[in-house]
C-alpha cells in the first residue's frame, strides 16, 4: 500500500505540490493525470524517496519513506520514463547489481526466466549501448521487478515503446497489480489510464482536482456525465471538451 | 601517448643542456632529428595499437540533428571538422613554440611555429585516418578489410620492417646501453642509418626536419617535403568520407551517452570482448558492496585504464629485467620518475580517478531510489575510487622497486626498499580513502564547483578551477593527516628505543587507525548530506 498524507513540495516560493492526500491499495492501479507542470513527476519522485517533501507523510508498505527509508524502498520499484542504466554494466550485471542491492537471495536463478520473459536472454552480455530503446526499457523493468516489489511507481511507462512493447508493458502492470502490488502510474495517455487503471487522480498546478473511479468523479460532478475520460479530463483542467 | 612524445622532445632538449656531447652541435642536431622522429613514430604506433583519439570526430547533439541529415556533402563535413580541430592544434602549436628552445630547435619563433603546426596537423590527421581504418575493420569485417587493403598492405609492411629491425639490432642495442645513455644513443643512430630502419624512419624524419632545422635555408628545404606528407594525409583522410560519417555518428553517440551520466566515451566499442567483473558478487551481504563492484567494473572497462594496465605490466617486467642485467642508467631514471609520480599522485590522483560520486551524482535520482543509507553509498563510492588509485600508485612504486632491483648504489638497502613497498601498500589505501572522501564531500557540498559526471573540467576556466580545487584539497588533506601523522610519529619515538622494527609497525598501525576513524566520522555527515541534497536546487539532475 502507498499512503500519501498532506504532501506539499515547495521550490522556493513555487508550489510544485500542495496538500496532496491519497492512498493506493494493494492490487490497485492508480493513474495520475494532469497537464504539463501539474506536479505528477514531483509526486512520484517524492514517493520514491528521491526528493524530500517540504511537509506531509508518505508511507510505503507501512514504512515512512523519510524516517524508515531503507525498509520503505526495499519493497518499492521506481520506473522512470527514461531508463536509467549504467553504460558499463552488461544486462546480466545490471540484474546482479540490483539483486545485491535488494538482497534477492535467488538472483541468479531468477535472471534466466526474467530475461526470457522480457525477450532479453540473447542480450545477456550486451552493454546498454548495444540495446534498442525498447530493450533498455525492458531491462529497466527487469531491474525493477527482480526483487518482487509490493509497490510500483511508473512515470510515463509507454514512452518510446513499440506496439508489442506497449502491449507487454500493460500486461506487466496489470499482472503485478493482480498479484497484489500497489501500482501508481503517471501518464499523458488517457486511453492507457482508462484501460488499466482502477482509479484516477487528476492534478493541476500541484493541486488535486479529482480522485476516484470515473463513476465516482461523475457522481461528484453530475455535469460531467456522459463524457469520455479525455473530455472529462479537459473539462476538469479547464481545457475545452468537444 | 602525447605525453610520451612530449617527454621525448623535452629529453632531447634537456640532454643538450646537461650532458657532455660526443660531437659538435651538428651531431646533436642529428640525434634530435632521430629522437623526435622516433617519438612521432611511437606516438602513431600507439594510435594504431591502442586506438585513436577521436575528439575531432565528435559532433554536438545539435550538429548531429542539423548537419548529418542536411544536404551537405560528407567531404564538406570532414572539412568542417578538420577546420574545427585547428583550434586545438593552433593552441598546441603556440605551446610547443614557447617550450622548444631556440638553441636546440629552430632559431626563430616563427620557424618553430610553422614546423610545429605542420607536425601536429599531420599527427592529428594520421590519428583521424587511423581511427577510420580501425572503425571500418571493426564495423564491416571482411568488407571493411577489402576496402582498406592498400592501407593494410602498408601497415603489414611497416610491421614486418619493425620485426626485422628488432631481430637484427636489439642485441647490439642492449649491449650498447651498458655503456650509458650516450653510447645507446650512438648505437641507435648508427642502427637507424642502415637501409631498413632508414626506410622506416624516412617519413618521420621528413616530418620533423623543419622543427630541428637551425637556419632558414635548411628549414625552407625541409618544409616542402613535410608539407607534402601533410598533404598526403589530408587526401587520405578526405577520401575516407563514408567511414567518417559512420565513425563520427558513433563517436557523437558515445559522447552524448557520456554526457548523460555514463562513461561511454571511455568504453570498449559495441561487440568488443569485455573484461570480466573484478570479483563474483554474492547475492546477499552488505548491499553497498554492489556499488563498489559496479564502480570497479566502470574503471576496468574504461579503455584508457585497460591500456595503462597493459602497458604498465610490460614496463615493470622490462624494468626488472634491465635492472637485473645492469644494462645502463635507463631503469634508474624511469624508476625515479615512477617514484615521483607515485608521490605526486597523492595530491593529483584524486582529481584523475573519478569512478565515485563525482561521476555517479549525475545519476542521483537512481542512487536515491536504492534501499541504502546515504552513508553506505558515500562509503562504497569512495572505496571504489580509492581502490583504483591505490592500484595505480602501487603499480608505480613496483616500477620504482623493479627498476632498482639490481642497483647496488642505492642508499636504502633492498630489504629497506621492500619494507617501504610493504608499508606503502598498507598506508596508501587509508590515505587515498581519506583524500577521496574529501573530493566526494566537495562534490556533495559544492556541486557547482566540482565537475559532475564523467570526464574532467577542461579549457582555461577548467584549468583554473582544477588548480584552485587541488590547492584546497591539498590543504584539507594535510589538516586531515595532522593528527594521524602526529600520532604515528609519537608512537615511533616512544617505541623506537625498545624495538625499532616493532615501532615502525605500531606507528603505521596508529596512523592508519586514526585516519580510519577520521574517515568514518566524515562518512556519516556526508551520508546525511547525500540524503538531503536537493537535486533540482543543486542543478545536478539530468531530468
Amino acid at each position: 500500500m502507498i499512503e500519501v498524507l498532506a504532501l506539499t513540495k515547495l521550490y522556493g516560493g513555487f508550489e510544485a505540490v500542495r496538500d496532496l492526500t491519497f492512498t493506493v491499495a494493494d492490487g490497485e492501479v492508480l493513474g495520475v493525470v494532469g497537464p504539463n507542470g501539474a506536479g505528477k513527476t514531483t509526486t512520484i519522485r517524492t514517493i520514491a524517496g528521491i526528493i524530500a517533501p517540504t511537509s506531509g507523510t508518505i508511507r510505503v508498505s507501512g514504512y515512512d519513506i523519510q524516517t524508515e527509508s531503507v525498509a520503505a524502498k526495499s519493497g518499492l520499484a521506481f520506473l522512470p520514463d527514461e531508463p536509467h542504466l549504467f553504460e558499463y554494466l552488461t544486462v546480466e550485471e545490471h540484474l546482479l547489481f540490483v539483486g545485491r542491492l535488494y538482497g534477492v537471495a535467488d538472483t541468479r536463478e531468477r535472471i534466466g526466466p526474467l530475461l526470457a520473459e522480457l525477450e532479453l536472454d540473447a542480450k545477456r552480455r550486451a552493454l546498454p549501448g548495444e540495446l534498442s530503446r525498447g530493450m533498455k526499457q525492458k531491462l529497466a523493468i527487469a531491474c525493477g521487478l527482480l526483487h518482487r516489489p509490493t509497490a510500483l511507481l511508473f512515470d510515463e511507462p509507454l514512452t518510446g515503446l513499440d506496439p508489442v512493447g506497449i502491449r507487454r508493458m500493460k500486461e506487466t502492470i496489470t499482472r503485478r497489480a493482480s498479484e497484489g502490488a500497489a501500482v501508481l502510474l503517471s501518464s499523458h495517455l488517457l486511453h492507457l489510464v482508462e484501460e488499466i487503471c482502477t482509479r484516477v487522480l487528476v492534478m493541476q498546478r500541484g493541486h488535486l482536482i479529482a480522485l476516484g473511479t470515473v463513476t465516482e468523479i461523475v457522481d461528484a460532478r453530475p455535469e460531467l456525465a456522459g463524457l469520455s475520460l479525455e473530455n472529462l479530463f479537459l473539462t476538469l483542467v479547464g481545457g475545452h471538451a468537444t | 601517448m602525447t605525453l610520451g612524445f612530449g617527454l621525448l622532445l623535452l629529453w632531447t632538449f634537456v640532454g643538450h643542456r646537461r650532458g657532455p656531447v660526443p660531437d659538435s652541435g651538428a651531431g646533436l642536431a642529428h640525434y634530435r632529428e632521430l629522437l623526435t622522429a622516433a617519438g612521432a613514430a611511437w606516438a602513431l604506433a600507439w594510435t594504431w595499437i591502442f586506438g585513436a583519439e577521436r575528439a575531432a570526430l565528435a559532433f554536438s547533439p545539435a550538429e548531429v540533428a542539423f548537419l548529418l541529415p542536411a544536404p551537405i556533402r560528407r567531404r564538406s563535413l570532414i572539412q568542417f571538422k578538420l577546420l574545427h580541430a585547428q583550434g586545438r592544434i593552433l593552441g598546441n602549436t603556440l605551446l610547443w613554440t614557447l617550450l622548444l628552445s631556440a638553441n636546440s630547435f629552430g632559431a626563430h619563433a616563427w620557424m618553430r611555429a610553422v614546423a610545429a603546426w605542420v607536425l601536429l596537423s599531420t599527427l592529428s590527421l594520421h590519428r583521424l585516418g587511423a581511427s577510420f581504418v580501425r572503425h571500418s575493420l571493426w564495423e564491416h569485417g571482411a568488407a571493411g578489410f577489402r576496402r582498406r587493403i592498400p592501407t593494410l598492405i602498408v601497415l603489414a609492411g611497416v610491421a614486418s620492417l619493425v620485426i626485422a629491425i628488432a631481430a637484427q639490432d636489439l642485441p647490439a642495442l642492449v649491449q650498447a646501453s651498458r655503456g650509458g645513455g650516450l653510447a645507446l644513443l650512438a648505437a641507435l643512430n648508427s642502427a637507424s642509418e642502415r637501409p631498413l630502419p632508414a626506410l622506416l624512419l624516412f617519413p618521420f624524419r621528413v616530418l620533423v626536419r623543419p622543427i630541428v632545422a637551425h637556419d632558414i635555408s635548411s628549414w625552407a628545404r625541409a618544409l616542402g617535403p613535410a608539407l607534402l606528407v601533410l598533404l598526403a594525409h589530408f587526401v587520405w583522410v578526405l577520401r575516407s568520407d563514408t567511414a567518417f560519417e559512420e565513425a563520427a555518428a558513433e563517436e557523437s553517440f558515445r559522447r552524448a551517452s557520456a554526457a548523460m551520466g555514463g562513461t561511454a566515451a571511455a568504453l570498449p566499442a559495441p561487440g568488443a570482448q569485455l573484461s570480466g567483473p573484478p570479483f563474483l558478487l554474492a547475492a546477499t551481504g552488505w548491499p553497498a558492496t554492489a556499488i563498489y563492484w559496479k564502480n570497479l567494473i566502470a574503471a576496468a572497462r574504461a579503455r584508457r585504464i585497460r591500456n595503462t594496465v597493459l602497458a604498465a605490466g610490460g614496463t615493470a617486467a622490462l624494468l626488472a629485467f634491465l635492472s637485473i642485467r645492469r644494462t645502463g642508467p635507463l631503469p634508474s631514471i624511469i624508476g625515479a620518475l615512477a617514484a615521483t609520480w607515485a608521490a605526486l599522485s597523492l595530491v593529483m590522483g584524486p582529481q584523475w580517478v573519478r569512478n565515485d560520486l563525482r561521476t555517479d551524482l549525475a545519476r542521483l535520482e537512481l542512487l536515491r531510489s536504492y534501499p541504502l543509507r546515504g552513508a553506505a553509498i558515500v562509503a562504497a563510492e569512495t572505496a571504489a575510487a580509492a581502490t583504483v588509485l591505490t592500484a595505480v600508485q602501487v603499480m608505480l612504486i613496483v616500477f620504482a622497486y623493479s627498476a632498482t632491483l639490481g642497483d647496488p648504489g642505492m642508499e636504502l638497502t633492498l630489504a629497506g626498499r621492500t619494507a617501504l613497498l610493504a608499508g606503502a601498500v598498507v598506508v596508501l589505501p587509508f590515505v587515498n580513502y581519506a583524500g577521496l572522501l574529501l573530493q566526494n564531500g566537495a562534490a556533495l557540498l559544492y556541486p557547482a564547483w566540482v565537475r559532475i559526471g564523467p570526464g574532467r573540467s577542461t579549457g582555461v576556466e577548467g584549468l583554473g578551477q582544477n588548480m584552485l580545487g587541488m590547492l584546497a584539497y591539498a590543504v584539507a588533506l594535510l589538516v586531515m593527516l595532522l593528527v594521524p601523522g602526529g600520532a604515528a610519529v609519537g608512537v615511533w619515538l616512544v617505541l623506537r628505543p625498545i624495538a625499532a622494527g616493532a615501532a615502525v609497525v605500531a606507528a603505521i598501525g596508529a596512523g592508519v587507525g586514526l585516519l580510519a576513524v577520521e574517515s568514518w566520522l566524515l562518512v556519516r555527515p556526508l551520508g546525511r548530506v547525500f540524503e538531503r541534497i536537493d537535486i533540482t536546487a543543486a542543478g545536478i539532475s539530468r531530468d
